[in-house]
């Protein structure tokens, strides 16, 4: 008897924790022999074979995965990479990064505002204000370490959409009853998008948060759409210090194109300090990983980044000899 | 009173320090990007840690004098996407690095190059680099 109830419980909670997930389940081990430019073959076969601590793959992977599944209905659970299409952006969003045409930040930094990056944004006279008030460490206007007042640096959460601008590794997108959250394997945070029909609250009658508010829905069976206001204007957009106001509203698209695919556009619309609408992502890619990837740890640390600052960066920035 | 007086200037210094931020680890304005020395040297200490990564070693100057080298790399999910962990390096390891960039300060320190550049004991590093090659700057990612 005792044995039996044993034998139920390990039933039971095996059926707890087995995920649901579509029948076209991406295997691990249905990776190829996949290698670039980026990451050698024997690294590449090492890290297949992790358990933990997985590392997404490189874009060549991504680019030999000939067949694709259909889409699922609503349906955006899963685990993402944005690794391999460029989600890390130390310059600012793919479609506006803070650099010249064809120069890298490190023969351009200095400069006192964005005039002639490769992709300007429509600042207005509040924005360009804001914007000179931030000193970001990367792009056209890196000032030296020192001097930069980046709030990631002080311990601040990236908040939004400063989250997909700037870190956008693995994020997981799970969706429980009512919502879809977002859950970010950069300073592991998350966010709540409401589905339950609420609207977005009037601004003036909440508190500024990190992430704002955000509500979504199912515009139709393959593209979900959210809109976020409220985020607090102390964060920065993005890594090269693009300011936003506190009237910011944030849109976004997340199309799934397929099983393993979805394509995100995310829309600033803040006409206080931009005098057009501007997309930072527009159709950026992120590709589907394995169920049982189990994402690295990457947490801001704050002692060891003062580690860091004491013995690398505060010495590299001394005046010299 | 002077004593008084010392241990509030103290308590002053103490909270300045206490509120000075943490420096921008971000830009490569402190760095020559053209600069690609070669040094040799023994591993002193392996850091693993957010956001960057860092390693350093002793290695003698032209003039034989040591010198306390601090190399840094991105963060530990960057690193481990090149093979990279945490047991890569360890104290009494000797390494010959490639430099992807150094301080402009003319501070022994530098930053890796993107892939290749690294003997460790005498092999490459990591497994199949020796079919990489390039010392291209190693942008921090953070």
């Amino acid at each position: 008897m005792a044995k039996c109830l044993m034998l139920s419980a390990i039933v039971l909670l095996a059926c707890f924790f087995v995920p649901a997930v579509p029948a076209q389940d991406v295997k691990k081990n249905d990776r190829p022999d996949f290698f670039n430019n980026d990451q050698t073959k024997e690294v590449a076969q090492e890290l297949a074979k992790r358990k933990w601590n997985n590392s997404p793959p490189v874009k060549s992977f991504y680019a030999s995965q000939k067949s694709h599944a259909p889409a699922p209905r609503r349906d955006l659970t899963g685990i993402w990479d944005g690794t391999a299409e460029g989600g890390v952006e130390p310059w600012g969003p793919v479609e506006h990064r803070a650099i010249f045409p064809g120069r890298m930040q490190d023969d351009s930094a200095g400069h006192p505002d964005e005039t002639d990056v490769e992709n300007p944004l429509p600042f207005t006279a509040a924005g360009l204000e804001a914007l000179k008030k931030n000193k970001p460490g990367v792009g056209v206007r890196a000032v030296p370490v020192a001097n930069a007042n980046d709030p990631v640096d002080n311990g601040s959460p990236p908040g939004f959409p400063r989250m997909l601008f700037y870190e956008m590794r693995v994020i997981e997108l799970i969706q429980p009853k009512n919502q879809v959250i977002l859950l970010d394997e950069f300073d592991q945070v998350w966010r709540h998008i409401w589905t339950d029909g609420r609207p977005l609250p009037n601004i003036d009658d909440v508190e500024p948060r990190f992430f704002g508010y955000s509500v979504g829905r199912w515009t139709d069976d393959y593209t979900f759409e959210a809109d976020t206001v409220g985020v607090d204007d102390k964060t920065w957009l993005d890594n090269a210090g693009r300011p936003h106001s506190y009237e910011m509203r944030v849109h976004e698209i997340w199309h799934r194109v397929d099983y393993e695919t979805i394509e995100l556009t995310v829309t600033v619309d803040d006409p206080k300090y931009y005098s057009g609408k501007w997309n930072g992502l527009n159709k950026f890619v992120l590709h589907r990983l394995p169920d049982d990837f189990d994402m690295e740890e990457f947490i801001y640390n704050g002692v060891e980044a003062t580690d860091y600052d004491q013995v690398v960066a505060g010495e590299a920035a001394k005046p010299g000899k | 009173m002077s004593g008084k007086v010392g241990a509030v200037v103290v308590m002053f210094v103490g909270l300045f320090a206490a509120c000075v931020p943490l420096q921008a680890h971000h830009g490569n304005a402190s760095f020559d990007v053209s600069k690609h020395p070669t040094v040799k040297g023994i591993v002193t200490e392996y850091v693993w840690a957010n956001p960057h990564v860092y390693l350093k070693f002793d290695a003698k100057d032209e003039n034989g004098q040591v010198q306390h080298w601090v190399v840094e790399a991105s963060n530990p999910p960057d690193q481990t996407r090149q093979g990279w962990t945490k047991f890569s390096f360890k104290p009494g390891d000797e390494v010959e690095l490639t430099m992807g960039s150094v301080a402009r300060n003319g501070q022994p320190i530098g930053r890796f190059g993107f892939r290749g550049g690294i003997i460790l004991n005498g092999k490459p590093f990591p497994p199949g680099a020796e079919n990489a090659g390039d010392t291209g700057e190693t942008v921090p990612k953070q």
